[in-house]
């Protein structure tokens, strides 16, 4: 019987082949979403765990966190948390936290304008991160250059830089970047503060092998800079009353979860783990997923009218072959299944040959894709599309579901038929 | 008792929900078990209703059809189509896309039975047909002749007691036609089947041993 139904279905090829592309694209669709939104997690997952070791925790005084160029949106629990000022306390009650390492204290400044020496064009965003080298050469592993230590002249900045200025990355060594702060502005880390007008000078000392546009300065520095800026009387003051921007905790392996429910618990402090970014991703590209799905599944839609009109042609034109099978003992549920097997053929034929030559189309623009992305940061990643066996099994199962399923009617249809009709069809 | 008994046989249509047309008036005759008859009449003499009811196709008669002593209606039809009755068409109705083997054995399919038994039966049915050498062939390779042969074949796979051969000469040039009348005379004895020939032909149908003729739904 299954040799039978299968050879109707060959008996119009072409018909079948053009029904069978209506699965076949909406299979790619979903191939590329299933695939791609795994292989994109799987992607920033990577480029993540390169910079972000499990251990590390960050604790923010903001809400919304920026770290590394990655940006987490607050959930709801975050928003009604009241704002905490991560002061020197702060700072050292954690120190105190059984199983935490180091603690290595960041400032953002914002309000700054930002040129290269011998440019009058300001660099078109003015965030400036802080960070402390000295004696934690690991704590950006990204950083790349000759002297990792970061000292109070130098800045650090990223590739996306030196391209915005149009300068090699060997030639930007060396040259000066000037921070200007603009008078009026309002926005100092996070504090509602009157900024003075002030300039700063630094050498740059290395480039970062990121596409992240930001600059990254001494810790001490930053603070001598926003306590001068801010016109606080000292860097006591701009603790107490604004305090640090980020606090990088790095603690033992088998304590971390312990020290981040501490931290979150007890302090009521912000903190972001790999675990919660890791969270993060899944939840957006799972929701993102989703999404895409309900999109393609209007293709499957489509496709499946299709092979309903398919089917109802070939009933029309099997009519009397379907009488001659059920005057010679097919029942009327043999002939049910007998189409119901060509329709879910016809979408299995549709689902291998949508997989195949998405298999195809990734194969081919795997190496350009993994270039891109490495342009714009993710260094870490060598491979963007991996076969997914048990993806690949859902949608050749999903796409002779979708056959079947169209398929119903039109088999209904067939096994009613009355033979005698059937018979007499011309 | 007679192996087919047809009683006062009688079916109408209703044609565009209004025309009744009654395409048997009260049919009746009998058959033997093991006799080849065939049944003759003109166009609209009601020659296929009465095959449609006989090989279990149509059951809106009134009347009565007992086969060995039991009502048609009582069987399970697609029993009855299966086990009792083997079909013969004019068109011979092969599936093109099986061999002619394959052809034969199709109506095993639906009975879902895999009874060793059907390959030396296979084997025997192309041997009597004469088409042990063809069996691996295709539909459009074979003459008509050759299609109607397989066409008897897989109409006597699953050992029916009755075969209905439904103008099996109509597409046929006359020497060919004499040969298929002749393979199911053959049949007929072999088998030890009840055959029943449904024609317009004079000539082929007074080669069976009687010829029930029908004249406006009733036999004359």
């Amino acid at each position: 019987m299954f040799k039978y139904a299968v050879s109707l279905i060959f008996r119009r090829k072409l018909r079948t082949l053009l029904t069978s592309l209506g699965i076949t694209i909406a299979v790619m669709l979903m191939t590329f979403i299933l695939f791609g939104m795994t292989d994109l997690q799987r992607a920033i997952l990577t480029q993540f765990s390169s910079v972000f070791k499990p251990t590390d925790l960050y604790v923010s005084s903001q809400d919304f966190t920026m770290m590394g160029g990655m940006m987490s949106a607050p959930t709801k629990e975050e928003e009604e948390k009241e704002e905490v000022i991560i002061n020197n306390d702060i700072k050292d009650e954690i120190e105190d936290i059984d199983g935490v390492e180091n603690v290595y204290p960041m400032f953002m400044i914002t309000g700054f304008d930002v040129y290269l020496e011998g440019d009058d064009t300001p660099y078109p965003t003015n965030f400036v991160q802080s960070v402390n080298l000295s004696g934690n050469d690991e704590m950006y592993r990204e950083f790349q250059g000759d002297n990792p230590v970061l000292g109070k002249e130098g800045i650090f900045v990223s590739k996306f830089v030196s391209s915005f200025f149009e300068i090699s990355q060997q030639d930007i060594i060396g040259k000066s970047i000037f921070l200007k702060s603009v008078p009026q502005t309002s926005f100092v880390s996070g504090a509602n503060r009157n900024v003075l007008g002030k300039e700063y000078e630094f050498k740059v000392q290395g480039v970062v092998d990121t596409s992240s546009d930001a600059f990254w300065i001494n810790t001490q520095k930053a603070l001598d800079i926003l306590v001068d800026t801010g016109g606080f009387v000292d860097e006591d003051e701009y603790l107490d009353l604004i305090g640090y921007s980020q606090l990088l905790v790095t603690t033992q392996e088998e304590k971390t979860l312990d020290v981040e429910e501490y931290m979150t618990g007890e302090m009521g402090l912000n903190v972001i783990s790999s675990k919660t970014v890791v969270e993060f991703i899944s939840t957006l590209t799972s929701g993102l997923t989703i999404a895409l799905i309900v999109f393609g599944s209007i293709s499957a839609l489509v496709a499946s009218i299709g092979i309903i009109n398919t089917m109802i042609m070939s009933i029309y034109e099997q009519t009397r072959e379907i009488g001659i099978i059920k005057a010679i003992g097919a029942s009327n549920t043999q002939v049910l299944l007998i189409f119901l097997i060509q329709a879910g053929l016809i979408g299995l034929i549709g689902g291998i040959l949508g997989l195949a030559i998405s298999y195809a189309l990734m194969q081919i623009t795997d190496p350009f894709l993994v270039e891109v992305l490495q342009e714009q940061g993710f260094n870490a990643i060598e491979k963007f599309f991996y076969f997914q066996q048990l993806n690949a099994i859902y949608i050749t199962l999903g796409s002779i579901l979708v056959g079947i399923v169209a398929g119903v009617y039109p088999s209904m249809k067939a096994a009613k038929l009355d033979p005698v009709k059937a018979l007499r069809y011309e | 008792m007679s192996y087919v008994q047809i009683e006062n046989l009688k079916r109408e249509y209703v044609m565009n929900k209004e025309v009744l047309v009654e395409a048997l008036r009260g049919v009746t005759f009998n058959i033997e078990k093991r006799e080849i008859i065939s049944v003759v009449g003109a166009s609209g003499s009601g020659k296929s209703t009465l095959l449609n009811i006989l090989g279990g196709l149509d059951r809106g008669y009134t009347g009565k059809v007992m086969i060995d002593e039991r009502d048609v209606k009582e069987y399970n039809p697609n029993f009855y189509r299966r086990h009792i009755v083997g079909t013969i068409f004019q068109q011979f109705y092969l599936i093109p896309s099986l061999s002619v083997e394959e052809n034969i054995l199709l109506p095993m399919k639906f009975t879902g039975d895999k009874d060793i038994e059907v390959k030396k039966r296979l084997d025997y049915l192309l041997d009597m047909v004469g088409l042990e050498k063809r069996r691996k062939h295709f539909p459009k390779e074979l003459s008509g002749g050759e299609a109607q042969r397989v066409a008897i074949a897989r109409s006597l796979i699953d050992t029916p007691k009755i075969v209905l051969a439904d103008e099996p000469t109509g597409n046929l040039d006359s020497k060919t036609g004499d040969s298929i009348v002749n393979l199911l005379k053959e049949v007929n004895k072999k088998e030890e089947v009840t055959v029943i020939l449904v024609t317009h032909d004079r000539s082929i149908a007074k080669k069976t041993e009687r010829v029930i003729t029908l004249v406006d739904g009733k036999n004359v």
